[in-house]
């Protein structure tokens, strides 16, 4: 009986998180689209302001393109991140685990600001330096928790699986990356949100993102371009924060959960 | 049937397993024991070698497979450790078909396995099937670690104190399951405890292990009437381990020919029984305790039957006072005699490794 209480009880709790969800997406995209039609809203606050409303592009550009810096920036943090903590809990990369982990760490220690400010004579402006520094920013919580996650894979599932006959590959892709799944997406799930936040300083070396009307805001003195860029970018944050939330709970077996 | 020849295994220098060499018989229940440390568990492991040989051979029903890829070998081999060995994020169904799945069993074809293994386990499929490990009990995860070691009808099954992290109770239970499951498939089983009780239970032939060395390697009561030294002497020599073996030994398995005639077949055992015309036993001459020669008239109290357990046996022997038990049929006909010497092993025939209570 207590099991059947506690199902519907997680299932009202889900349900609810699905409308808070869904409710933040709308919100979301009508900021995106809609953004004009709170110039009234802007005007009436900051009535000192000849311009109160963006309007050097469209918030659809601006949010799609500060998207893709995070997803192409992501996608390297992530490719890189689990490959290199496959490698180090391999037999044969295990004698580097120290080294990675402290390359990671060290990434992580320099602020983004330095490290665009490293990659701009290599990369020039724009884009690449950008990506460059987010995906250095957001290696190190993938590294990490590709570790911590394929090492809370218990001995003896390890030793069931070679006594069953899997191969490596076999163990690696049917035992171990299930198992660890949910770590790992833990840690890339910190690191997109870090990047989600950083990604808006590419717009001082000349990446358009939602930092484009927030740095355009600081350097103008204009309040209200500062609030409507930071206020997509939040959003998008505390979405993107809830999806992934949801994904990790896919791979929550049992006794782990 | 395998063949152990030489096991070593070397580790820094130092021998942990030393030259075990053993036979196993197909369908014999073989248990490795020995106090921790003594390497009973890397020499189960180094027949699915989880651990690599150092030396030796492995011959697997004549085939040596020591050179056999890793992963070829453990197909061949069924591996059961504890409950933990499930692949917790699997469901009990997909467990049990971690190996048809290896070796690309058609879909339909592993589903009638699953459904079989379960069934053997009476573990009901319509309501096991989908549970996930975590949803199983102690016992219940036990079977389905058994049971997938079992699906793709492995030549050997290794046992890696598979019942250690179960309650005493449901331990029992699934010694007894394993008997059963060791008489229906009739598979040879090499079976590593640290538990006495357990392996007196099971074996068929027990391998006592020291220092990574074999010290003994024979049937169960052939280690306790005849010890290789006074180590195994201690091992074995527990309080009451002899009722306890003798509580799962049979009338049966010791029972030889009735004397009908005064002569001694055995030293110091000269007796006849007297038959009535329908061949039941009336009276025993001679084999009492106190006077060879005395005129025994038999009662039911002291009568044997084939299945009646050996600890039984003797005790009607002891209450009694007489050397020897008749055995009869369910007609009361006398079929054999079952005697004190024959319990002390002096007459230990084939029957003894012939199985427990299933056969």
């Amino acid at each position: 009986m207590s099991g059947v209480a506690r199902s519907a009880r997680q299932w009202r709790a889900a349900s609810a998180g699905n409308g808070v969800l869904f409710l933040l997406i709308a919100l979301l995209i009508a900021l995106t689209l809609g953004m004009a039609q709170l110039e009234p809203l802007f005007r009436a606050l900051f009535p000192d302001l000849g311009n109160p409303l963006y309007a050097r592009d469209s918030f659809l550009n601006l949010m799609l393109a500060h998207i893709g810096l995070v997803l192409v920036s992501s996608l390297i943090s992530v490719t890189i991140g689990i490959a290199a903590g496959l490698f180090v809990t391999r037999p044969v990369g295990r004698e580097f685990e120290p080294m990675v982990s402290s390359l990671a760490a060290i990434g992580q220690t320099f602020p983004p600001a330095a490290v665009l400010a490293i990659a701009v004579p290599l990369a020039g402006f724009g884009f690449a330096p950008t990506i460059i520094a987010l995906s250095l920013y957001g290696l190190l919580p993938v590294i990490q928790n590709t570790i911590a996650g394929l090492g809370t894979v218990p001995q003896t599932t390890l030793e069931a699986a070679r006594g069953n006959g899997m191969s490596r590959w076999q163990i690696l892709r049917r035992v171990e990356l299930p198992l660890a799944m949910r770590v790992i997406i833990a840690g890339i799930r910190v690191s997109v949100i870090i990047n989600i936040g950083t990604a808006t300083i590419g717009s001082t070396v000349g990446a358009k993102s939602l930092g484009t009307p927030l740095i355009a805001g600081l350097v103008g003195n204009n309040l209200a371009y500062v609030i409507q860029g930071a206020l997509l970018v939040g959003l998008l944050a505390i979405v993107t924060d809830l999806l992934f939330e949801r994904l990790e709970r896919r791979y929550s077996f049992g006794g782990q959960a | 049937m395998i063949e152990l020849q030489g096991l070593t295994k070397t580790y820094a220098g130092k021998n942990v397993v030393e030259d075990v060499s053993m036979t196993l018989e197909t369908g014999e229940f073989g248990v490795l024991i020995g106090p921790s440390g003594c390497g009973k568990s890397t020499t189960l492991k180094m027949i699915n070698r989880l651990v690599p040989l150092s030396s030796g051979r492995i011959i697997l029903n004549g085939d040596d497979v020591t050179e056999l890829p890793a992963e070829q070998l453990r197909r061949r081999i069924g591996y059961a450790i504890q409950s933990t060995g499930l692949f917790p994020h699997w469901s009990v169904a997909r467990n049990i078909a971690t190996v048809p799945q290896l070796l690309k069993w058609s879909k339909s074809r592993i589903d009638d396995r699953v459904d079989e293994l379960m069934a053997m386990f009476h573990l009901d499929p319509a309501e096991f099937r989908d549970k996930y490990p975590h949803q199983l009990s102690g016992g219940q995860a036990q079977r389905v670690g058994v049971a997938r070691a079992l699906a793709a009808d492995p030549e050997v099954l290794l046992m890696d104190e598979p019942f250690g992290a179960v309650d005493p109770i449901t331990r029992e239970a699934l010694q007894a399951e394993m008997r059963r499951v060791h008489g229906q498939t009739g598979k040879t089983i090499v079976f590593v405890t640290h538990d006495m009780d357990e392996a007196l239970q099971l074996a068929t032939r027990i391998a006592l292990l020291n220092n990574g060395r074999l010290v003994q390697y024979d049937r169960p009561i052939e280690m306790m009437v005849k010890p290789a030294d006074d180590f195994v002497r201690e091992f074995f020599g527990q309080a009451d381990l002899g009722l306890k073996l003798l509580s799962r030994r049979w009338v049966h398995q010791y029972q030889r020919p009735p004397s009908l005639t005064h002569h001694a077949t055995l030293p110091g055992l000269d007796h006849c029984w007297r038959l009535d015309e329908a061949g039941r036993p009336i009276v025993l001459e001679g084999a009492r305790l106190d006077d060879q020669h005395q005129h025994t008239d038999v009662r039911s109290e002291w009568i044997a039957t084939p299945e009646m357990s050996m600890k039984e046996a003797l005790s009607r022997m002891v209450w009694y006072r007489v050397m020897v038990l008749p055995v009869v049929d369910e007609t009361g006909k006398l079929i054999g005699e079952v005697g004190m010497q024959g319990i002390m092993g002096i007459e230990s025939d084939g029957g003894l490794h012939a199985g427990g209570p299933a056969s």
